[in-house]
């Protein structure tokens, strides 16, 4: 049944569905509204879950370890600073084989304090070990986190479920949901890989000397090597029952494209719209839209960009001294192909500034008419600015 | 002496701890008291160690390790999902040295118990941080040298009274309790253990190589604590019934810290300090047993309510 | 490890204990339990296992504490009472509150088990061929006789007095020691098989006989002649003889004693036979030539004698003796004390001419007594004759081997010194009947109780104790974290009222409860009682204990060698040694 439903509902009906049983997390804008409905719902009896109110993120993703450890299914929300703090247990969970699914929020990290929208705050923890989905509207927030939940317990790896900050989380939009024997069919109970109970007893963690922690990390590589076979069952599965799958990557136009705009999130639908327009001008543009991010799918990106003479990364995020991160990504990615096309980089956006289509539609004129592209990250739309120090 | 504990043994020999190690003699004598349905979550600690290196556990009931800072936050989380499976029987345990429970430890642990969380949190202090070096934490008390407090850079500030932060979180149940006296430590074990919500734990255990004393004497420092006062084992029911447990022979500080290498610089004017040191606390802590002053005080207040009233005869 | 096939993720999971790690390679000293002699068990003449017997009768286990007692101590009710517990003296518990109360426990025990009608059936040594003649049925010739028996060793006990007891029967009062209580223990001795022939005076003739007819003979017949003062005017009639006036009260005569007596002495005898003359209605005065302090006589002895009517005059010397109006006029030196004697007390020198006269009734000598008859003195060392710290041994052609004992060879003349006598005899004997002559100075010092002299019994016979350690722990050996401060218990008496007029015993016996609470104040120095200490301290789980004490160990694989269990174990029963042990 649709409703219309701000992107935060959307995923809380997603995890009521999903028949989390422990949740755990801590307030910070712009995710909150997650949790307060979800809290509203373990008080209501609504959902049959504990809900922790743990006193910071560290907490709240230990508080989940402990609890998936213990054979349940969990979830949290959180956002920027919040995923930060949570940066040492996000290695611990991933390491831990937990299949625990977060929604994270992008929101802009300090300093200075910032709340909207910026994915520096999740493509830093890159290298922890989550796979992260990035979501582009409230339905597909909503489809993406129980697709999550099957992932995540599939391959034994932690999922972070991206969406974007007021752009998504407070944006009211129709969201089709299903009834939960639907939601049933897709998402069995949960069968953990291993719980811990006293009845036969091992210990989890311990010390994992030289001689073992690397084939501990390759068990964990392989699993993370097979996300975007398995992300693709899932969408499959997903597809039959609910008439919708999105791709750990979407190329719209990329076949004949010459030059393709590579964009994730919100991002991606503004530049949706560029692409028609492009489109009926005549010029021949593609756009690839990159869900997935963790594992980063070359093989897909590959494919999508091999006709193509010139790509255009759009960055709302910023590796200080590298440029945009899904720049560096996706470079890496084509670096040993054959007749590979030439990788533009804008940073754009960050901290919540509007990336309109007019942003875009300067990015591809641009690209179109550079030959050399840059090493760094070109930025858009910067403002002259007076700054107090040395005044 | 005869244990009222579990006969059977759920840690293994063969583990990698110091000769006279406290902590293990405290989790031995922990582990039996609470019996086999009995989980624990051990945070980064010289126990974390202990108990051993993969494929190999020392336990026998099942350990979840832990970062440091999260002892008290897994424990909330493995009770939270041992209670959506519906298993009431099992003790959830978070065990945690001084380090990560004083120091890095201190905001999961309050959090949780805030929350009441219903777990025992048990904290074995050894006053530093032992397994990487002898560091100062919180807990290392004053006069103390450690690698990070070095020659006449000894510890100049008090050792963080925790049960007394814990007791204000007003728990259900905080007790002190020392390795040196095995069947206080059982029944105050199986006194948390009977009690829901959350149970706080203090097990003073000492630590040869940190303390500098030969292992052989490990115990026999620690129960020197106890006599000398610098360790009152005492419990508190709901942050506010105080009783002190233990009224047996008395020493001078001086008895304890002379055996322990960590306060050789130590000289005749510091131990007269420390007495004085020692005797304030234990006088603040018999008072809130209810001991004389106490007395004084109720008297005092009840005449304050007949003032107030005009009931003065 | 192919996710898609269904493979579980590799996580740290263990599935192995530590157990293959044997952690007993990091140890460079080793425990070992080892029991060890306690000071009060050394300091026993008798070498009583005092230490088991307290650590029994904690327990509640009375009959085997009385039996551990009787392994070492035929006379058990006897010495509760009258031996002067040197134990006590040498308790290691002195310097912590106050000593055990041993001769209350012993006494207790003994007690008991006469109440219980308490029968114990005891492993002897199978029959041997000797027949063994004892001479003197005291203290020495019924320990001879009860070890003995337990060797397997058939004996005849000849005693010249138609009832068997000796000093015990015959020189200390009934108010110190009930008939009873005697009888029962020689029944028990002679329950053993032994066969007690009284009225049966050995003289020299028939000592000879003695010597062809049996395999050895036991002379123990004691000091039982009281020796003279050696004083001006001295005769029987005018100075009596202290034991002979003791000897009589106890036939049931009642000695002439009234008016006003004086007992020239410091010790037992002095005091008794003062006291035995107050209850006859007399009154009397103990005149010795020391001190108060420096008197033989038990202290307690002394101030019950006080309290009863006794005077003590000290530091006065008789020197002569008259008649003198119908009664006694006795010349007395006065003494004074400078420097000091080997033994720790005063020595006395006249003091300078001072002389005091006292007009008396009677005067009693009790400064000492020697044997009977000069032939019960044992030989000089010659070929022949084997001197022991108890006994002395001879062995000529012509006759049995003979063996000196009880007062005749000890140099205190005690019950206690008596039994270890005994004891020492009947090991010597054995021993050169079993092994020969060679092999008695090493067996019995196998046998020591800590530095001696006393010996075990048990260890001769190759008991557990035999197994321990000579050391003799000290006080700072113990820990003494593990023992409470606790009132020692008081043994109740008769009031002075009651007892000055009667011969009933005046110590009474305390209750089971005060039994147990002081049986529970021992250290049990140097024995493992099964406390647990180092099964709970052990920090490597390695301290094994199942079910009896011989099962528990120590598990070596994995013990690193720590040391806790021997400084947390309260009595020192647990050591640490080098790895070469």
């Amino acid at each position: 049944m649709k409703q219309v439903l701000e992107g935060n509902s959307a995923v809380a009906e997603a995890v009521r569905l999903a028949r989390v049983q422990v949740i755990s997390a801590y307030p910070i804008t712009p995710q909150s509204h997650i949790v307060e409905v979800l809290s509203d719902y373990c008080a209501s009896g609504k959902m049959d879950a504990r809900y922790l109110r743990v006193e910071s993120e560290h907490s709240c993703l230990a508080a989940l370890v402990g609890a998936a450890c213990g054979g349940v299914r969990t979830f949290t929300a959180t956002s920027s600073a919040g995923l930060a703090y949570m940066h040492e247990m996000l290695h611990w969970t991933a390491g831990s084989r937990l299949p625990i699914v977060m929604a994270e929020v992008n929101r802009a990290l300090g300093a200075p304090w910032n709340i909207w929208s910026d994915q520096t705050d999740s493509l830093s923890q890159r290298d922890t070990g989550w796979i992260q989905l990035y979501c582009e509207d409230g339905q597909e927030v909503f489809d993406t986190t129980l697709q999550a939940f099957r992932l995540a317990e599939w391959v034994n790896l932690p999922v972070m479920v991206v969406t974007e900050g007021f752009l998504i989380s407070h944006t009211y939009e129709p969201v089709d949901i299903p009834e939960q024997e639907e939601v049933d069919r897709f998402l069995p109970p949960y069968n953990p890989a291993f719980k811990v109970d006293t009845k036969n007893p091992f210990t989890v963690n311990s010390i994992a000397p030289p001689s073992i922690y690397m084939e501990i990390r390759h068990d964990n590589a392989m699993a993370m090597d097979e996300v975007p076979e398995r992300f693709d069952d899932v969408e499959k599965e997903f597809e039959v029952l609910f008439n919708r799958r999105y791709g750990a990557v979407e190329a719209i136009n990329c076949d004949d494209a010459e030059i393709i705009l590579v964009t994730s999130g919100t991002i991606t639908s503004t530049a949706r719209l560029l692409l028609e327009d492009l489109r009926d001008r005549g010029e021949k543009v593609g756009l690839l839209k990159m869900k997935m991010f963790r594992p980063f799918p070359v093989e897909q990106v590959c494919r999508a960009l091999k006709s193509a003479m010139k790509v255009a990364v759009i960055d709302r995020n910023f590796s200080s001294g590298a440029g945009g991160i899904f720049l560096q990504e996706v470079r890496a990615a084509l670096c040993n192909r054959e007749d590979r096309p030439l990788v533009f980089g804008y940073i754009v956006g960050l901290g919540g500034r509007d990336v309109t289509k007019a942003v875009l539609e300067d990015i591809y004129k641009m690209t179109k008419n550079s030959d050399v592209p840059s090493d760094k990250s070109v930025w858009i739309g910067l403002r002259e600015v007076k700054h107090a120090i040395g005044r | 002496m005869r244990l009222d504990a579990d006969e059977r043994e759920f840690m293994c020999s063969g583990h990698a701890a110091c000769p006279g190690c406290g902590a293990v003699i405290a989790l031995r004598i922990f582990t039996k008291a609470m019996g086999e349905n009995t989980i624990l979550v051990i945070p980064a600690s010289c126990t974390g160690v202990i108990v051993g290196v993969y494929p190999q556990s020392v336990m026998r009931i099942p350990v979840v390790h832990a970062p440091m800072p999260a002892g008290a936050s897994v424990a909330s989380g493995l009770r939270a999902a041992l209670d959506m499976r519906g298993d009431t029987d099992t003790t959830v345990v978070a065990w945690a040295g001084d380090g990560g429970t004083f120091d890095i430890g201190f905001q999961a642990l309050s959090g949780a118990v805030e929350r009441n969380e219903d777990f025992i949190y048990v904290c074995y202090d050894n006053e530093a941080y032992m397994n990487t070096g002898i560091q100062r934490s919180s807990s290392t008390p004053y006069g103390a040298w450690t690698t990070t407090t070095p020659g006449q850079d000894w510890k100049r500030l008090r050792k963080k009274n925790i049960v007394e932060a814990l007791v204000a979180h007003r728990i259900p149940y905080v007790a002190t309790a020392n390795i040196a006296f095995p069947e206080d430590l059982v029944r105050k074990v199986k006194k948390a253990k009977s009690i829901k919500g959350s149970k706080f734990l203090h097990i003073f255990a000492s630590c040869p190589p940190g303390w500098r004393i030969p292992s052989e004497i490990s115990v026999k420092t620690a129960r020197m604590a106890v006599q000398a006062n610098i360790f009152p084992l005492y419990e508190v029911e709901d942050g506010v019934r105080y009783t002190i447990n233990y009224k047996g022979k008395q020493r001078p500080v001086q008895d304890y810290f002379e055996v322990q290498g960590r306060f050789s610089h130590l000289t005749a004017e510091d131990f007269e300090q420390i007495q004085k040191m020692v005797e304030e606390d234990w006088g603040l802590l018999q008072r809130k047993a209810g001991y004389q002053a106490a007395d004084a005080c109720i008297q005092s207040s009840s005449a304050q309510r007949a003032i107030k009233t005009n009931k003065v005869f | 490890m192919n996710v898609a096939m269904g493979q579980k993720p590799f996580v740290a999971i263990t599935y192995e204990t530590t157990e293959s790690n044997k952690t007993g390679s990091w140890r460079f000293l080793k425990p070992l339990y080892q029991d060890k002699q306690s000071p009060c068990s050394a300091g026993c003449p008798a070498g009583e296992d005092i230490g088991m017997i307290e650590m029994l009768a904690r327990q509640g286990l009375f009959k085997e504490a009385w039996e551990t007692i009787l392994r070492e101590n035929p006379l058990p009710g006897v010495c509760g009472r009258v031996c002067f517990h040197p134990c006590e003296s040498v308790c290691n518990r002195k310097d912590f509150d106050s000593p055990i109360a041993v001769h209350a426990l012993e006494r207790f025990l003994a007690d008991a088990a006469v109440g219980a009608a308490l029968t114990t059936k005891w492993e002897r040594l199978p029959q041997k061929n000797q027949r063994i003649a004892v001479i003197g049925a005291g203290p020495a010739g019924l320990s001879m006789a009860w070890f003995l028996s337990m060797l397997g060793y058939p004996c005849d006990i000849f005693e010249a007095l138609p009832e068997a007891g000796g000093i015990l029967r015959w020189g200390i009062p009934e108010y110190r020691l009930p008939l009873a209580v005697l009888q029962s223990e020689i029944a028990r001795i002679e329950q053993l098989g032994v066969r007690m022939r009284t009225n049966n005076a050995v003289v020299s003739e028939t000592f000879d006989e003695l010597r062809r007819s049996y395999s050895a003979v036991f002379l123990g017949c004691g000091h039982a002649h009281g020796a003279p003062l050696g004083i001006a005017g001295e005769t029987p009639e005018s100075v009596k003889d202290g034991l002979d006036f003791l000897r009589r009260a106890r036939q049931g005569e009642r000695p002439l004693c009234d008016g006003f007596s004086v007992v020239i002495g410091g010790g037992n005898t002095a005091v008794d036979v003062a006291r035995t003359i107050t209850r006859f209605g007399g009154n009397a005065a103990i005149l010795y030539r020391r001190r108060r302090e420096d008197m033989p006589a038990f202290g307690d002895e002394i101030a019950m004698a006080l309290e009863e009517g006794v005077e003590l005059e000290e530091l006065v010397a008789p020197s002569a003796i008259e008649y003198h109006n119908g009664r006694l006029r006795l010349l007395l030196r006065k003494m004074k004390i400078k420097g000091q004697d080997k033994d720790g007390r005063g020595r006395i020198v006249f003091d300078g001419k001072k002389t005091v006269k006292k007009v008396i009734d009677h005067v009693f000598a009790a400064t000492g007594a020697t044997a009977a008859e000069p032939w019960y003195s044992p030989p000089l060392a010659q070929r022949g004759v084997m001197g022991f710290s108890h006994c002395v041994l001879l062995l000529e052609a012509g006759g049995a081997p003979v063996i000196y004992g009880g007062d005749l060879t000890n140099e205190a003349k005690n019950v206690a010194q008596a039994i270890a006598s005994g004891k020492q005899a009947a090991m010597v004997l054995d021993t050169y009947f079993e092994r020969g002559i060679d092999e008695i100075k090493s067996r019995l010092e196998a046998c020591v109780v800590g530095d001696g002299p006393a010996l075990s019994m048990e260890a001769y016979l190759g008991g557990p104790r035999g197994g321990r350690s000579s050391h003799l722990v000290q006080y700072g050996e113990i820990n003494t974290d593990y023992f409470q401060n606790e009132t020692r218990v008081t043994q109740p008496r008769l009031a002075v009222e009651d007892r000055s007029c009667s011969f009933n015993e005046i110590e009474l016996p305390i209750t089971a409860e005060s039994a147990l609470r002081e049986a529970g104040r021992c250290f049990n120095c140097g024995l493992c009682d099964e406390c647990d200490n180092c099964y709970v301290f052990c920090p490597d789980a390695a301290v094994i204990r199942s079910g009896n004490m011989e099962n528990r160990h120590i598990n070596y694989d994995y013990c690193k060698g720590c040391g806790v269990c021997a400084v947390e174990c309260p009595r020192y029963a647990l050591i640490m040694g080098g790895e070469g042990l």
